[in-house]
């Protein structure tokens, strides 16, 4: 039960585990995933703030460039414009490293396009301005005309790269929004599965822990039962073994030794070894053929004797059985058992019980023959009487025939005593067939041979359906003629017998003299008559054979009657009991197994 | 009743038996010739003579020596110009199995011997003349059942 | 194998008689059943030649008025348990007398004498062998058959059987249905 839990969880543990490896998996690359994220919107930062610095770095050259160019044209200090010559080589440098920061961005190529064609412009101006002599005063003018053109192309300069700042500007914020989107998340994320793996892997902690207390639990338990297993086989002097198919090889418990009166692990466990301490006259019986045991497929049961060690001869019963166990691997597992004193003890049985069959047969035998071949010349007897009677009557004296009279009567009674023993020892239950029978048809019968005394007693029978049972047909019908018979017989002087006759199923526990037996229903017959009844107190004794409650010359009889009924009753395996109220009726009550 | 008399046929080895029935007999007023044999051999024997004249009834008794009665039966019955003569059982043990077992076989009568020689004579003249009934009077033979 | 019949006794043997008397050439005519009359005188040696080619069959010529009053009474007495329905409940005695146009008591009197048999006993007889019959041939129940054959009770019926046969009608009916299968299993 325990063990079957541990192999659970370890499965449980598995899937566990796997789920748990492939989260953190998961985590992990979605982090990485977002690390680069980050070092990519870090490098888009760097990108705006470059693009922003060449700007500023483009018209500062350029605002170099006009004011050496305005100094020169006041003072005509050639001095001046040298930060005007270098700076249109240093625009062109910001202008195409912008160019290369920019290159995946058409618009803003474009806007810087239209800058530097703007600076170019400008720088013809410029240089058209230097070639014009400001002393001369019409040069004036158009300096100054240069000038103010000169001014509009600065403040579309400006105009287009503060545009293109914000341009970039607008590119960062768009893109810190996207990263700060995609991370915001992420950190709750992550802490959220580290928190459910956390949860999973304490689960599992507690989930192997408990896994591994059953396991010692149960590994002590095994080893208390290998204790007591091995106790039990000395106690119970019984051993075991094992015979592993595959690797044919034995495996005999300790007490399997000392069963053949060796020390433990005294010799090596073989067929040959085995085979040698069975007596030579049952080796025979000893199935050479491991396939004879498989073949089996049930239990294999066989006897045989041993010879000890110590040359003591005792009996051995061998329970074995084939095992297959997950892995397909055969085993035959077996008990021997020291069966020595129950094997003479139920010997001794047998013999008592072969004896007592005997005797029973014999007294049988000889109630038959006696009550038989007395008949013949008791028989003989009162035929003779008879014709004595007959033929010489009236010559005999008052006296004789008185004496005669008393003789043919005493004759008459041991006839009646010897017919009734021989329906005694009829019953037996050992010459009689059991037949499924109907017992209606039985009590029919019965009816039909007491139809004279029913006729003349003027008797009303009143019989209920009975069932269908496995019985001797001849005994219930008797039971039944003797029964009835006798409630006739007893009948009140002055009240016309009437017999009621009652059938029900009944369970063995309503009554307290059913409950040990082994059958659960009962036929429950009662036979009850509104005759002159006999005393409680005699309930017992009325099935005694002999037992007579009533003066012979009242009520003739031998008292056999109900001792048949009790015994036709008992090789039923029933029960038979009788109530009554002293001159109001009696009841007998069967009782005969039905399952 | 006919002119013609009854023939009987004993097979009793009991000799007491025998007298009881032979003076039953000679005490009716029924015409009847009767025929002794000791036991079943002797019986066999003599139904096996050429010419005689078959018995109407035979009596049959069934513990016998050398040949019990049943035996004797069960030959008889399969006999063809046997098979026919009325079989009375005159036995002293009667159990209802040996009665209905010996009908089954074929006997007609089964007479479990009286303890008194009057109820003997009684019975006698009783299969006697229900076996003449069953001869004469167009009932179905094979409804000739009697146990007394 | 062994088959069943049932037979009429009646027109057997008128059917024998008839054969008999056609066969000797006689002129006759039959009045009743077992009742011949002829047309001519005939002598006691024809008498004789009748006898012994009826005696094969069971049959024979009853001379004396009183045997041919017997035969009439066991007529009589066949032909009334042998009807197909319930027997009639009147009084047997009544219908004796009235049939054979003799007072009963004389009627009664001569059949004991010539029978060594009461008349009422004769009755029995012929009812039992009616029950036997019904009970091997028919499935009618005990109870169907006492009714049928005017018993006034089971009771009646099994004390009247068993005193006949000395057997119960249950152990009469188990030997026949013994008997037919003993037969069926030699054959």
């Amino acid at each position: 039960m325990k063990l079957t839990g541990v192999i659970k969880n370890t499965s449980l543990l598995k899937i566990i585990f796997i789920g748990s490896f492939f989260i953190v998996f998961f985590i992990s690359s979605i982090s990485y995933k977002h690390s680069i994220t980050l070092s990519n919107s870090t490098d888009w930062v760097v990108h705006t703030y470059q693009v922003h610095l060449q700007l500023e770095q483009l018209i500062s050259y350029l605002k170099d460039a006009e004011t050496g160019h305005r100094g020169y044209l006041i003072t005509h200090d050639s001095l001046f414009l040298r930060p005007y010559k270098g700076s249109w080589i240093k625009i062109n440098e910001t202008y195409h490293s912008l160019q290369e920061l920019i290159k995946d961005n058409p618009l803003q190529q474009k806007h810087l396009d239209s800058i530097y064609h703007f600076m170019a412009v400008r720088y013809s101006y410029l240089s058209s301005n230097l070639q014009l002599d400001s002393n001369i005063a019409a040069n004036h003018y158009r300096i100054d005309m240069n000038m103010e053109v000169g001014r509009e192309i600065m403040e579309r300069i400006r105009y287009e790269i503060n545009y293109m700042i914000a341009l970039e500007n607008e590119y960062l914020i768009a893109r810190q929004k996207k990263y700060e989107n995609e991370t915001i998340f992420n950190p709750l994320f992550t802490l959220l599965l580290m928190l459910f793996c956390l949860v999973v892997f304490a689960f599992s902690y507690i989930r192997i822990n408990k896994s591994l207390y059953i396991l010692k639990k149960s590994n002590q338990d095994l080893m208390v039962a290998t204790e007591s297993f091995k106790h039990a086989e000395e106690i119970g002097s019984f051993g075991s073994w094992q015979w592993d198919l595959e690797k044919k090889t034995f495996t005999y418990s300790d007490n399997q030794y000392r069963l053949f009166g060796c020390e433990p692990q005294s010799y090596q466990p073989t067929t040959e070894n085995f085979i040698g301490f069975v007596h030579p006259d049952d080796r025979h019986l000893i199935p050479s053929n491991p396939l004879h045991i498989k073949s089996e497929d049930r239990i294999t049961l066989f006897f045989f004797r041993i010879i000890r060690k110590d040359g003591e001869v005792r009996y051995i019963k061998s329970i074995s059985k084939l095992l297959v166990d997950a892995s397909g691997k055969e085993l035959i597992i077996g008990i021997n058992s020291d069966v020595t004193d129950l094997h003479q003890s139920s010997q001794a049985l047998e013999e008592k019980n072969e004896e007592l069959e005997r005797t029973n047969k014999e007294l049988a035998s000889f109630n038959y023959v006696a009550s038989h071949d007395l008949q013949e010349p008791l028989r003989k007897i009162q035929t003779f009487i008879s014709i004595i009677a007959e033929k010489d009557g009236e010559t005999m004296t008052e006296m004789t025939k008185g004496y005669f009279a008393k003789i043919e009567k005493a004759a008459l009674r041991m006839r009646v005593l010897i017919d009734d023993l021989l329906l005694f020892s009829r019953t037996n239950r050992a010459e009689q067939a059991f037949e499924e029978t109907n017992l209606n048809g039985l009590l029919e019968n019965s009816l039909q041979e007491l139809a004279q005394i029913i006729e003349e007693k003027k008797a009303t029978i009143q019989a209920a359906q009975l069932p269908t049972l496995n019985v001797i047909p001849f005994q219930i019908q008797q039971l039944f003629i003797n029964l009835i018979g006798n409630a006739l017989k007893y009948k009140k002087r002055d009240v016309l017998p009437h017999i009621q006759i009652g059938y029900e199923m009944v369970a063995a526990t309503s009554y307290p003299f059913l409950k040990a037996e082994k059958h659960i229903k009962y036929c429950k017959i009662t036979i009850q008559d509104n005759g002159m009844g006999f005393d409680q107190q005699q309930a017992k004794n009325i099935f005694i054979l002999f037992h007579r409650l009533h003066h012979i010359s009242e009520y003739p009889g031998t008292g056999i009657g109900l001792s048949i009924c009790k015994k036709i009753v008992e090789n039923h395996g029933g029960f038979i009991i009788a109530e009554s109220t002293s001159g109001v009726g009696a009841i007998f009550t069967i009782f005969l197994p039905l399952v | 009743m006919n002119n013609e008399p009854i023939h009987v046929l004993l097979a009793d080895d009991d000799e007491n038996d025998r007298n009881f029935f032979v003076t039953a007999f000679s005490e009716l007023k029924i015409k009847t010739v009767i025929h002794v044999v000791k036991d079943g051999i002797e019986l066999m024997e003599h139904l096996a003579q050429d010419g005689i004249k078959l018995p109407h009834v035979i009596f049959l008794d069934l513990n016998m020596p050398r040949k019990t009665g049943m035996e004797c039966l069960n030959e008889i019955k399969k006999i063809q110009h046997l098979k026919d003569i009325s079989i009375a059982i005159y036995s002293t043990s009667a159990s209802e199995q040996d009665i209905e077992d010996t009908f089954v076989k074929g006997a007609n009568v089964y007479i479990k011997k009286p303890s008194s020689f009057a109820t003997l004579k009684k019975i006698l003249k009783e299969v006697i003349t229900l076996n003449w009934q069953y001869h004469t009077s167009g009932l179905n033979r094979d409804n000739f059942l009697l146990s007394l | 194998m062994r088959i069943y019949i049932k037979f009429e006794i009646n027109k057997t043997c008128k059917k024998i008689l008839e054969d008999q008397l056609q066969k000797l050439g006689l002129e006759y005519s039959l009045i009743s059943f077992g009742e011949v009359d002829l047309k001519s005188n005939i002598t006691s040696k024809q008498i004789q030649e009748i006898n012994t080619g009826l005696q094969n069959y069971g049959i024979e010529i009853i001379e004396s008025p009183k045997n041919i009053l017997i035969q009439k009474i066991k007529d009589t007495v066949i032909e009334m348990v042998y009807m197909d329905e319930k027997l009639p409940t009147f009084k047997t005695s009544t219908y004796l007398a009235e049939k054979l146009n003799h007072r009963y008591g004389y009627i009664s009197k001569m059949f004991s004498e010539i029978t060594f048999t009461s008349i009422e006993n004769y009755i029995i007889l012929q009812k039992i062998e009616r029950a036997k019959e019904l009970i091997t041939i028919t499935e009618l129940t005990f109870t169907e058959i006492a009714w049928q054959l005017n018993f006034s009770s089971m009771a009646h019926f099994s004390n009247q059987f068993k005193s006949t046969t000395g057997l119960t009608p249950s152990a009469f009916q188990r030997i026949m249905q013994r008997k037919k299968e003993n037969i069926l299993e030699e054959k």
